[in-house]
C-alpha cells in the first residue's frame, strides 16, 4: 500500500519532467533553444490560475471528465508496477485491469470533446475512439503474449520473472511483444506516427481536438492526466525491457534505489521517443488501421510462436 | 419445492390474464403491471430454489401421445429462470408508466404475462414435450407483442414476418434435433436423453439440428436477420425482455446441447459453435458501431454478446478434451456471466431507450442530443448500462470478460496445435469486440446525451414518470452491483453448473483457484476514492479563487457561433470506421450534385446519401428468397382455374400410389 | 349353379361392364348415357345376384336389388334430369386419344391387379382388374370431360367400379357398407345436380371452360 502512494507521488512529480525532457530534446534537434524541462509545471500553475470557461449546452461532464481523467492515471501509476514489485494481495495488478483503467480515461477523454458540441470536438472524438477501438486487439493479445511464459496476467509476477531471468527478455518472442505493445503505446498516447502532440492545424488533431474548449484547471486536469498516461505506460515499457533496480521490498534504500532507476529509464525512454518523433512524419488517419494491423499480427505471432516453442 | 413455485407462476399468470381484461382502463396499467411483475419475482425465487438443491416436479397430463408434461428446474434451468424472472420483473415495473396507446390495450398485456410465463417454463422444462410446447408459446406471444404498434409504422409488419418466418425456423430445426434424440433414447425426458448413447450419424444430425435452432433463436449470424428489424419495432419494455431474456434461451439450448445432451469430444463441433460466435461478436458491433437508430444499435449489441457467450461455449468445449478441466468449468463460468451482465445492462439500455423514445419521440440518434441536463436519471442509468456494454471495470460486463479471457489465455496451447491458433485468435476477436464496443456506446451515449438538442423532439425532452425511473434505477444498480461483487454472481454461475461454490473468495472477489487470478474491484473502487480525493480538494480550493465564468461563445480556434447542426452527428462519429471496414459493411453512397439553372458551373445543391444494410440480409437471403419466389410464381401456373386439371392432378396421383404398392 | 355356369355368368357380367365402359368414353357421354349406364347397373346388379346365388346368401340376393333399383335405375335419372338434354361440345381430348388411353389404362390395371391375385385362383379373381379398368375410365372421363355432366357419369364409373372390386374380391361386403355407400353416392349426385342446375341458371351452360377462377 505504501508502495502505491509512493508510486503515485513520484510520477505526479515526475511526468511533466518526463514531458518537459521529450519536448526539449526535440526543440534541440530541430535547431531550437526549447523553452526548459520545466516548463510542463510552469503551464499546469499558469492554468490553475485562470478561470475556466463554460459556453452556452455545455454541462456537468467538462468539469467531471477531467477529473475522471486524471483519477485514472493515478490508478495506473498506482497499479503498475514502476518502483518496486511487491504484489499486493487485495489489490489486483492484472493487465487486462490495467488495460481496462486506461480505457476509462480514454472514455472520459472523448466524452469532454463531445460535451463540447462543436466540430472539432466530435471530430477529435471520433478519430481518438476509433483509434482506441483498433488498438485494443494488440493490446490484448501482446498482453497475452506476455502472460503465456508465466502462466499468469498479473504484472508483478511477469516482472519478477524478467528480473529473475534477464535473458528472457531478450528471448525473440518478449521482443516481438514489445515492439507490439510500444507501437500501441505511441497510438494510446496519442504520439506520433498516430498523432502530433504539437500541431495547430485543427484537421490533423485527434488529443488536441477534444480539449479544444476545456481551459483553465479543466484543462490542467486534462493536460496532467495525459502526462500520467505518457508516464505509466512508457514505466510498463521501461519495467518490463529493463527491470534492474525494481524494489522488491518495502524499505527506505530499495525504494530509494526503484525511484532514481524509475526516473532514469524514463528519461532514457523519452529521449528516444522524442528523437524517433523528429524523424517520423505523422500518418493520414486511413493509414494508421494499417500500422495497428501490423502490430497485431505481430503481437499474433507472437503468442503463436511463444506456444510452438517448447522451451520458453 | 420448485413445483410449489411454478405453480404459483401458473396461478399468477392466470390472475394476469384477469386483472388484464376485467381492470377499468386507468388502473388496468398499474394493476396489470405490479401482477406481471410478481410472475418476474416468482420466478426469481423459484430459480433460487433450483439452484440451491430444492427440487421438485411437477407433472401437468397433456392430451398428446407422449405421455404428461414435466416441470422441474434443474441448476442451469433454475438460473434461467432466475436471469429471466429478474429482468421480467425489472421490465413490468417499468412498463406501468411506459405503456401508451396500443401497448396498453388488453391484448398487449395479455401477451406480456403469457410471454414472461412460457420463458419461465421453457427453462423450467425436464422433458422435450414441455420444452416444445413451452417455445412455441413464448413464440406466438412475442410474435403478438412484436406486432403491437403495426397501425403506427409500416415497417412493423415487414419485421413481425422476419420474426414470425426465423422463430418457425428454429422451432421446426429444434423439433427435429430432439425428435431425432428422442427416437433414439426412447424416451422424452432430458434426463434419458442425456443418459443414453447415440450413434454418430444421428447424434451429428441432431447436433447441427437443435444447434443451428438454437442459433435462430438466440440471433446468431447468419442466423440474425430478425434480430435488427424485430427488436426496434416492439415496444421497449417487449425489446427489453426479447433482448435481455428471450434470446437468452437460446443459449440455454446451446448449453444444455453441448454439457448435457451430447457431450462428446469432437474437434469439429467445438470449432462450429467457436466458429459462428466470434463471427457473431465480430459482426455484430461492427454494424453496432455504424447504426444510427438507438434500438438497432442495441439489437446488433446483443447479436454481439451472444456471439461471445457462443465462443465461450465453444472454447469451453475445445478445451475440455486437451486436459485442463478447470479451464474449460471456467470458460462455462465465464458464459453464464456474460447471460448476466447482458441481461443486466442490455434492460437499463433498452429501458433507456425507451425512456428517450418517450421523451422525445425519435429513435434516430442523429436528432437527439442535450438530454443530460433535461433527464437526469435516465442519463445516468443509460451511461452505467453503456459502460457496462463497454466492459469497462467496476461493471458486470467487466467481470464477464475478464473471467473469458483468462479462460482463453490459460488454454494450454503448448499442447496442442488446434489450441495454439485458435485460443490467440478468439482473444484477438474478443479484444476487437471489446474496442468496437467502447466505441459504440460511447457514440451512442455521447451523441445522445451530450452537446446540443439537434430536433425539435430532443428539445422539449422531459424526464420520465416514476414507475420507469424506478425500472432503471433497479436495472443499472444490478449492473454496478454484479462487477463489484462478483462473488456472488460467480458463485451462483457455478452452482448452475454443478461446480460447487469454488471461485468466491472473500471481499466478494473472484478467485480461480485452477488458474491462479484474482480480480477485486471492491479494493479497486476504495483505491479510486482515495486518490480522487487530493484532486477533488486542488479542484475545490482553486475553484474558490477562480470560479467557472460563462461566456457566449464557444471558443473553436477563434469564437464561433455554433448551430446545433454542425455537431457530429452519430453517422458522422462513425464514418472513420465505416470507411475503414468498407468491404464488410458495404454501405451505398450516393452524392447527387443539384446544378444552378443560371449556369452550369455554379451548384445549387449537393446531396449526400448513405444506406448500410445487413450485408448477410442482402447478399444471402434476398437471393434465396427471390429463388423461392420464381419457383412459387413457376408453381402457380398449375393451378390455372380449370378443374380438369386439377382432376388429373389427383388421378395422377393415385396411378403413382397403385404403382408404387404394386412394385 | 355348376361352376362352369358361375365362371360363365361372372365374365358375362364382366364383360358387360366393361363394354358399357367403354361405349361410354367413346360415344363421350352425351347422347347414350342413360341407357349404357342403366345397362351398366344392370350388370353390376347380376354380378352380385349371381354371386349371391353361388354362396347361398339371402342378404348378397338383397344386394343386388338394391343395386338394381339404386344404380340401374335411380340414379341415370337423376342423370337425365341434371343434364335435362343437353348436347355439350367437344371433350378435351379427341376419340382417338381417348381410346388409346384406355387401352394404356387397361394395361395398368391388369399390372396393378398382379397382387391380388394372390387370394386365390378362381373366376371372380380374374374378373378383378374389370373393376379396376372400370375405376380407371372413371377417372380418364372426370379429367377429360369438358362437362359437368360427362363429370358426373364419370364418378358414377369409378363408383361402379370400386363396387365390382368389392364384391368380386371379398365376395360380399356387409349391407350395412354398401347401403352407406349407395347413400354416399346418392348425396353426392343431388348436390351436383343441384350445383349443375345452378350454374346452368348463373352461365347458361355448363362448359367448364367458362369456369376457371378456381386459382390464385
Amino acid at each position: 500500500m505504501v508502495l502505491l502512494l509512493v508510486q503515485v507521488v513520484v510520477m505526479v512529480a515526475l511526468t511533466p519532467l518526463l514531458v518537459g525532457v521529450m519536448r526539449q530534446v526535440r526543440s534541440r534537434l530541430e535547431g531550437r533553444a526549447g523553452a526548459g524541462i520545466l516548463q510542463p509545471w510552469r503551464d499546469l500553475r499558469k492554468l490553475f490560475a485562470k478561470e475556466p470557461l463554460r459556453a452556452p449546452g455545455i454541462s456537468w461532464v467538462q468539469a467531471a471528465g477531467p477529473v475522471v481523467l486524471v483519477t485514472s492515471g493515478l490508478l495506473l501509476c498506482a497499479l503498475i508496477p514502476l518502483v518496486g514489485t511487491v504484489a499486493s494481495p487485495l489489490l489486483t495488478d492484472d493487465l487486462f485491469v490495467v488495460v481496462g483503467v486506461l480505457l476509462v480515461g480514454t472514455v472520459a477523454l472523448a466524452l469532454v470533446g463531445l460535451d463540447a458540441g462543436s466540430a472539432f470536438g466530435g471530430m477529435g472524438s471520433s478519430r481518438h475512439m476509433t483509434i482506441a477501438a483498433l488498438v485494443e486487439p494488440t493490446v490484448l493479445v501482446a498482453v497475452y503474449a506476455l502472460s503465456v511464459p508465466i502462466g499468469s496476467s498479473a504484472l508483478s509476477r511477469i516482472v519478477n520473472a524478467r528480473i529473475e531471468a534477464p535473458a528472457s527478455v531478450a528471448a525473440p518472442v518478449s521482443l516481438l511483444a514489445m515492439v507490439a505493445l510500444a507501437i500501441a503505446v505511441m497510438a494510446e498516447t496519442s504520439r506520433m506516427p498516430v498523432d502530433n502532440p504539437s500541431t495547430h492545424l485543427e484537421l490533423t488533431m485527434v488529443h488536441e481536438a477534444m480539449v479544444l474548449e476545456s481551459s483553465g484547471r479543466d484543462l490542467a486536469w486534462l493536460e496532467l492526466g495525459s502526462w500520467l498516461r505518457l508516464g505509466a505506460l512508457l514505466g510498463l515499457i521501461g519495467t518490463l525491457t529493463l527491470p534492474w533496480g525494481m524494489a522488491v521490498e518495502v524499505a527506505p534504500v530499495p525504494v530509494l534505489v526503484g525511484v532514481v532507476t524509475l526516473a532514469v529509464r524514463l528519461a532514457v525512454l523519452g529521449a528516444l521517443l522524442a528523437t524517433l518523433e523528429v524523424f517520423l512524419a505523422k500518418l493520414r488517419l486511413f493509414r494508421v488501421p494499417e500500422l495497428l494491423a501490423g502490430s497485431f499480427v505481430l503481437a499474433l505471432l507472437a503468442v503463436t510462436a511463444s506456444y510452438l516453442t517448447v522451451t520458453v | 419445492m420448485t413445483d410449489t413455485g411454478v405453480r404459483i407462476q401458473l396461478a399468477l399468470l392466470a390472475l394476469a390474464v384477469v386483472v388484464a381484461l376485467l381492470a377499468p382502463v386507468h388502473r388496468r396499467a398499474l394493476l396489470s403491471g405490479l401482477v406481471v411483475a410478481g410472475i418476474g419475482i416468482a420466478g426469481v425465487l423459484t430459480g433460487w430454489l433450483a439452484l440451491t438443491g430444492h427440487a421438485g416436479r411437477l407433472t401437468i397430463p397433456v392430451a398428446l401421445p407422449f405421455g404428461p408434461v414435466t416441470l422441474s428446474p434443474a441448476p442451469l434451468g433454475g438460473f434461467f429462470m432466475l436471469v429471466i424472472g429478474a429482468v421480467g420483473a425489472v421490465c413490468a415495473v417499468y412498463s406501468v408508466g411506459y405503456v401508451h396507446g396500443p401497448a396498453a390495450s388488453r391484448t398487449s398485456w395479455v401477451a406480456l404475462a403469457v410471454f414472461l410465463t412460457a420463458m419461465q417454463l421453457v427453462a423450467a422444462s425436464a422433458d422435450v414435450v414441455a420444452f416444445l410446447l413451452a417455445w412455441e408459446l413464448m413464440a406466438l406471444s412475442s410474435t403478438v407483442l412484436v406486432l403491437t404498434e403495426h397501425a403506427h409504422r409500416a415497417t412493423v409488419r415487414s419485421a413481425t414476418l422476419w420474426y414470425a418466418a426465423m422463430t418457425q425456423l428454429s422451432f421446426f430445426l429444434v423439433l427435429l434435433g430432439f425428435a431425432v434424440l428422442s427416437a433414439e433414447a426412447g424416451s422424452t425426458q432430458f434426463a434419458d436423453l442425456a443418459a443414453s448413447h447415440v450413434d454418430s450419424a444421428a447424434s451429428n444430425l441432431a447436433f447441427v439440428a437443435l444447434l443451428l435452432g438454437f442459433a435462430a433463436k438466440a440471433g446468431i449470424v447468419p442466423l440474425h436477420v430478425w434480430l435488427p428489424r424485430a427488436h426496434p419495432e416492439a415496444p421497449s419494455h417487449v425489446s427489453a425482455l426479447m433482448s435481455a431474456a428471450m434470446v437468452k434461451l437460446g443459449v440455454y439450448g446451446a448449453v444444455l446441447v453441448t454439457t448435457q445432451l451430447l457431450v462428446s469430444a469432437s474437434t469439429w463441433r467445438s470449432l462450429l459453435v467457436l466458429g459462428v460466435g466470434t463471427l457473431s461478436a465480430v459482426y455484430g458491433i461492427l454494424q453496432a458501431s455504424v447504426a444510427s437508430d438507438i434500438k438497432r444499435l442495441l439489437a446488433f449489441s446483443t447479436t454481439e454478446n451472444i456471439g461471445l457467450m457462443f465462443l465461450a461455449i465453444g472454447a469451453s468445449s475445445l478445451l475440455r478434451p486437451y486436459g485442463s478441466t478447470d479451464v474449460a468449468d471456467t470458460a462455462l463460468v465465464a458464459c453464464l456471466l456474460l447471460v448476466m451482465a447482458h441481461a443486466a445492462f442490455k434492460t437499463t439500455l433498452f429501458l433507456g431507450a425507451g425512456s428517450i423514445l418517450r421523451a422525445t419521440g425519435e429513435r434516430d440518434l442523429d436528432l437527439l442530443g442535450g438530454l443530460v441536463s433535461r433527464m437526469p436519471v435516465t442519463s445516468a442509468t443509460f451511461g452505467i448500462g453503456a459502460l457496462g456494454a463497454a466492459a469497462l471495470p467496476l461493471t458486470a460486463g467487466f467481470v464477464a470478460e475478464w473471467v473469458l479471457l483468462q479462460s482463453l489465455i490459460h488454454g494450454g496451447g503448448t499442447q496442442n496445435r488446434i489450441l495454439a491458433i485458435t485460443m490467440p485468435v478468439a482473444v484477438g476477436a474478443v479484444a476487437l469486440t471489446a474496442g468496437l464496443a467502447l466505441m459504440t456506446f460511447v457514440k451512442a451515449y455521447g451523441i445522445a446525451f451530450l452537446a446540443r438538442p439537434r430536433s425539435e423532439g430532443a428539445s422539449q425532452a422531459q424526464e420520465s414518470p416514476t414507475s420507469m425511473r424506478v425500472g432503471l434505477v433497479v436495472a443499472a444498480a444490478s449492473v454496478l452491483g454484479l462487477g463489484l461483487v462478483p462473488g456472488l454472481s460467480v458463485s451462483v454461475a457455478s452452482r448452475a453448473l454443478g461446480l460447487g461454490d469454488a471461485a468466491a473468495a472473500g471481499s466478494g472477489g473472484i478467485d480461480l483457484v485452477g488458474l491462479g487470478a484474482t480480480l477485486h474491484p471492491g479494493p479497486l473502487l476504495l483505491l479510486a476514492l482515495v486518490l480522487v480525493v487530493p484532486v477533488v480538494v486542488v479542484s475545490v480550493a482553486a475553484a474558490r479563487r477562480r470560479p467557472r465564468r460563462d461566456v457566449d461563445l464557444a471558443w473553436g480556434s477563434g469564437g464561433v457561433r455554433v448551430s446545433p447542426r454542425m455537431q457530429y452527428t452519430a453517422t458522422s462519429y462513425a464514418e472513420p470506421l465505416s470507411r475503414i471496414f468498407d468491404d464488410s459493411l458495404r454501405p451505398e453512397r450516393d452524392v447527387v450534385v443539384t446544378h444552378s439553372s443560371e449556369a452550369r458551373y455554379l451548384v445549387e445543391r449537393i446531396q449526400y446519401r448513405q444506406r448500410l444494410s445487413d450485408v448477410f440480409e442482402s447478399r444471402l437471403y434476398l437471393p434465396v428468397i427471390g429463388v423461392i419466389e420464381r419457383v412459387g410464381a413457376a408453381a402457380k401456373n398449375l393451378q390455372n382455374g380449370k378443374i380438369n386439371f386439377y382432376l388429373a392432378y389427383s388421378f395422377v396421383a393415385f396411378l403413382v400410389v397403385l404403382m408404387v404398392v404394386t412394385l | 349353379m355348376s361352376d362352369q355356369l358361375f365362371a360363365q355368368a361372372i365374365g358375362m357380367c364382366a364383360a358387360v361392364l366393361l363394354l358399357s365402359a367403354v361405349l361410354l368414353v367413346w360415344r363421350r357421354a352425351q347422347a347414350a348415357a342413360l341407357p349404357l349406364m342403366s345397362l351398366q347397373g344392370l350388370a353390376l346388379a347380376s354380378l352380385v345376384a349371381v354371386l349371391g346365388i353361388q354362396a347361398g346368401s339371402r342378404e348378397l340376393l338383397e344386394l343386388a336389388a338394391l343395386v338394381l333399383v339404386f344404380k340401374a335405375v335411380g340414379l341415370p335419372l337423376v342423370l337425365v334430369r341434371s343434364s335435362q338434354g343437353e348436347q355439350g361440345g367437344a371433350p378435351l381430348i379427341n376419340t382417338a386419344t381417348s381410346l388409346i388411353a384406355m387401352a394404356g389404362l387397361t394395361a395398368v390395371a391388369y399390372v396393378v391387379s398382379a397382387p391380388l391375385s394372390a387370394l386365390g385362383s378362381g373366376p371372380t379373381v380374374q374378373a378383378i382388374p374389370v373393376g379396376i379398368a372400370l375405376v380407371l375410365y372413371g377417372f380418364l372421363l372426370l379429367v377429360t370431360g369438358r362437362h359437368a355432366i360427362v363429370q358426373l357419369v364419370g364418378f358414377l364409373v369409378i363408383d361402379n367400379g370400386t363396387s365390382a372390386v368389392a364384391f368380386l374380391s371379398s365376395g360380399g361386403v356387409p349391407v350395412i357398407v354398401e347401403l352407406g355407400v349407395v347413400l354416399d353416392v346418392l348425396l353426392v349426385i343431388l348436390i351436383l345436380y343441384v350445383l349443375t342446375g345452378r350454374i346452368r341458371d348463373e352461365f347458361g351452360a355448363t362448359d367448364l371452360d367458362d369456369l376457371t377462377e378456381l386459382h390464385d
